[in-house]
């Protein structure tokens, strides 16, 4: 009777196997390992512009550094043990995201007037949880353009806006907005005196659109007061001839930019050409014409 | 010639059926014709990838032989209207079978170039978005105009024989009679019909030479405008030119002789024809010889690195065999030999005329792709097949149609239409006979 037990069994084994399919499923299934997510924020504040939050999220995977794009990220203010959400905004493909607030009175700071925003991740089937808070105070830079001795120089005065007092000892960059990267004016940083002032003197014969320049003074990265901006346009630099000849007819414009001779000369030709052989077709129709 | 009366005339130059090697020449190209076009379509399907066309060799036989079109489809300029302004009578036998060869290159020129671009669906972009400070618009505006002027150029002279064949097939084959009937446009030959076509191939001659040299110049300027290596040069005008004198005459002279033989027009073209034809082809060869010599001489002296790169691969490097095959094969060797009295028999001239063609041909590649595979700057990030270029099997097939295409153009032409000026040897054997004393 050997052979029946045997049966019995290799039918029971591959129904067993059948039914339970879905736990052999779950035994060989993979656990995702989550990946950790590292969150940077940078405040920064245009003075009479706008202020703004940069985020960047990135995450170590394997040895590479990955960029961590299209993720969900939650902006708080918190205020000792309350969170009170701002908004959310999502990574671009670089991992970056900028979230822009009109006004720091849309936001509270603490009983030291010190700002405490938090960015937070959810975290989803890739990656873990993350978050992240910076905090700052309120500086507010007044950068001016003025002349003395025929030189003109730019002026700039640092102040803490929570305490209306003069920040000394800060470094400021005075720099000129520039297409790629910006231009620096003079030393690349002055330290603000006992006053929080500085004085760069701003050379002459620099070039500018309409002799426009574009100056920023600049206060980056402080580790209490972030990144301040102020930017004044000053009319003192030697304008830019504009070169181009965009609007000219030239060899290389468009075709509703040709140079006239070539659409003269060339069109004369055309037609003197065109114009012999709609005469000589038209010679063919004499001929059949003038049978007689 | 000797003597012939008019009955012996027609019948001597009257269209004729295709004997047992006419049919099996024209399957033959017909079949090429054929695997052409299947070929055509798939580049079209698959996309310009079937060539071997890339990043740099941009352009590869396709406008080489679209190039060599153009120069050959000069010889209705240089035998036709050039040698009419000058009187020469002896191109009387010849001009027909001229017109038939300029037509005939021309036309697939501008079939050609199509084949080259890869959107032809885009053709009449080339037209709505033109710019006439490009050379591109240049040629695409000279050749319809070349394939007009060159139509015009075998039309108006071919009307006073359609009207003889009319009559001559009336009741033999009275159907093809019909059709001469209709093309030949009334014509009786009466004063005022002689007056108008008289004057309309004046203007066609006067005309078609500055077309001509245009022709060949825009085709020249296409390169010389291009700041490249090979090609930035003042000389290429005139370069073309002569080089298009010299492949449009071998032309003529390898169909004038296979169809003098298959004909039997050896009564009509003569070795004295012969002779002219290689007087011609010799001056021609030593004109585009010295151009030759412009174009790449002085470049040695005054070259920069890249051109001496460029000149070294021509001369000694990957390049070297066709270089020297084209110089010594299509214009050496064919110097030499028409110098003498005997290298201008008809036999050794045929010989000439095909060394000619083959090399005329084989320098248009070498004029095209060797310049486009020394770029200023260095190739660099692409595969290393990149850097050579050898036709694919898709662009020797399309190639070869075209040629093919060309060939059963003048066959179909050769059968249906008078090879040689019916009216016109009849006219100038009246004037041979002792009791006329008139000029023309």
């Amino acid at each position: 009777m050997k052979g029946p037990i045997k049966f019995h069994f290799f039918i029971i084994l591959i129904v067993g196997m059948f039914l339970s399919n879905t736990g052999f499923h779950n035994v060989n299934a993979q656990n995702p390992k989550k990946n950790k997510i590292r969150l940077k924020v940078d405040y920064v504040k245009i003075m009479n512009e706008e202020i703004y939050f940069n985020i960047k999220a990135s995450s170590k995977i394997g040895k590479d550094n990955v960029n961590v794009a299209n993720i969900e990220l939650a902006i708080y203010n918190e205020i000792d043990d309350e969170e009170i959400e701002l908004g959310t905004t999502t990574t671009n493909m670089n991992g970056e995201s900028r979230f822009v607030i009109s006004d720091l009175s849309t936001i509270r700071p603490d009983s030291t007037n010190t700002y405490n925003i938090g960015v937070s991740f959810n975290g989803n089937q890739s990656f873990k949880k993350a978050s992240k808070s910076i905090s700052f105070k309120e500086a507010h830079i007044e950068a001016k353009l003025i002349k003395k001795d025929s030189l003109n120089y730019i002026t700039a005065t640092l102040k803490d806006a929570s305490k209306d007092s003069l920040i000394s000892g800060a470094s400021l960059t005075v720099q000129l907005e520039r297409l790629f990267l910006p231009l620096f004016v003079g030393e690349e940083f002055y330290i603000t005196d006992e006053n929080g002032m500085i004085t760069a003197l701003l050379e002459d014969g620099i070039p500018g659109m309409d002799g426009n320049l574009n100056i920023e003074v600049v206060m980056s990265d402080n580790e209490v007061y972030g990144t301040v901006k102020d930017k004044l346009i000053a009319p003192v630099g030697t304008p830019i001839i504009d070169e181009s000849t965009f609007d000219e007819r030239t060899m290389w414009s468009p075709n509703n930019k040709t140079p006239l001779f070539l659409l003269i000369f060339p069109n004369l030709i055309i037609a003197g050409m065109w114009g012999l052989i709609i005469y000589l077709v038209f010679n063919l129709f004499k001929i059949y014409k003038l049978k007689n | 010639m000797a003597m012939r009366n008019y009955d012996t005339i027609i019948h001597d130059l009257e269209p004729r059926k295709f004997g047992l090697g006419g049919v099996i020449w024209t399957s033959v190209l017909i079949v090429i014709v054929i695997i052409g076009i299947i070929a055509y379509i798939d580049q079209i399907i698959k996309g310009q990838v079937v060539t071997n066309m890339r990043d740099y060799a941009l352009w590869g036989i396709y406008i080489s032989n679209f190039v060599f079109f153009v120069a050959t489809s000069f010889v209705g300029s240089i035998t036709v209207a050039v040698l009419r302004l000058t009187n020469n009578t002896w191109r009387t036998p010849l001009v027909r079978i001229a017109e038939i060869i300029t037509l005939a290159a021309i036309v697939m020129a501008g079939l050609t170039i199509m084949i080259d671009m890869g959107r032809p669906d885009r053709l009449l972009n080339l037209f709505i978005h033109a710019r006439l400070q490009s050379p591109i618009t240049w040629d695409v505006i000279i050749v319809p105009t070349s394939i007009a002027i060159s139509f015009l150029l075998l039309y108006f002279p071919l009307l006073p024989d359609l009207a003889i064949l009319k009559k001559h097939f009336q009741k033999s084959k009275p159907k093809l009679s019909k059709w001469y009937g209709r093309l030949a446009l009334n014509w009786t030959g009466s004063k005022e019909q002689k007056a108008v076509q008289t004057k309309s191939i004046m203007i066609i001659a006067l005309m078609i030479i500055p077309v001509g040299i245009l022709l060949q110049t825009i085709d020249a300027w296409l390169f010389s405008t291009t700041y490249r290596i090979g090609w930035d040069s003042t000389n290429m005008g005139a370069y073309f030119i002569s080089g298009a004198f010299v492949a449009g005459v071998g032309a003529l002279i390898t169909v004038v002789y296979l169809i003098r033989r298959i004909r039997h027009l050896e009564t009509y073209i003569t070795d004295y024809h012969f002779d002219k034809m290689g007087k011609l082809l010799v001056l021609a060869c030593l004109t585009y010889l010295y151009f030759n010599i412009n174009e790449y001489l002085l470049p040695i002296f005054t070259a920069p690195v890249q051109e001496d790169i460029h000149l070294d691969a021509l001369v000694f490097g990957e390049h070297a065999p066709i270089f020297w095959f084209s110089q010594i094969i299509g214009l050496f060797l064919p110097i030499i030999i028409l110098i003498f009295k005997k290298g201008r028999k008809p036999l050794p001239m045929f010989i000439v005329g095909i060394m000619v063609v083959v090399g005329s041909w084989w320098k248009r590649y070498v004029i095209v792709t060797p310049t486009l595979l020394h770029p200023f700057l260095p190739i660099e990030g692409v595969p290393e097949s990149w850097h050579h270029y050898f036709p694919s099997l898709h662009e020797w097939l399309i190639t070869a149609a075209t040629m093919a295409m060309a060939f059963l153009i003048i066959t179909l032409m050769v059968r249906y239409l008078p090879v040689i000026p019916i009216q016109r040897t009849i006219e100038e054997q009246e004037l041979l006979t002792p009791d006329k004393n008139t000029e023309s």
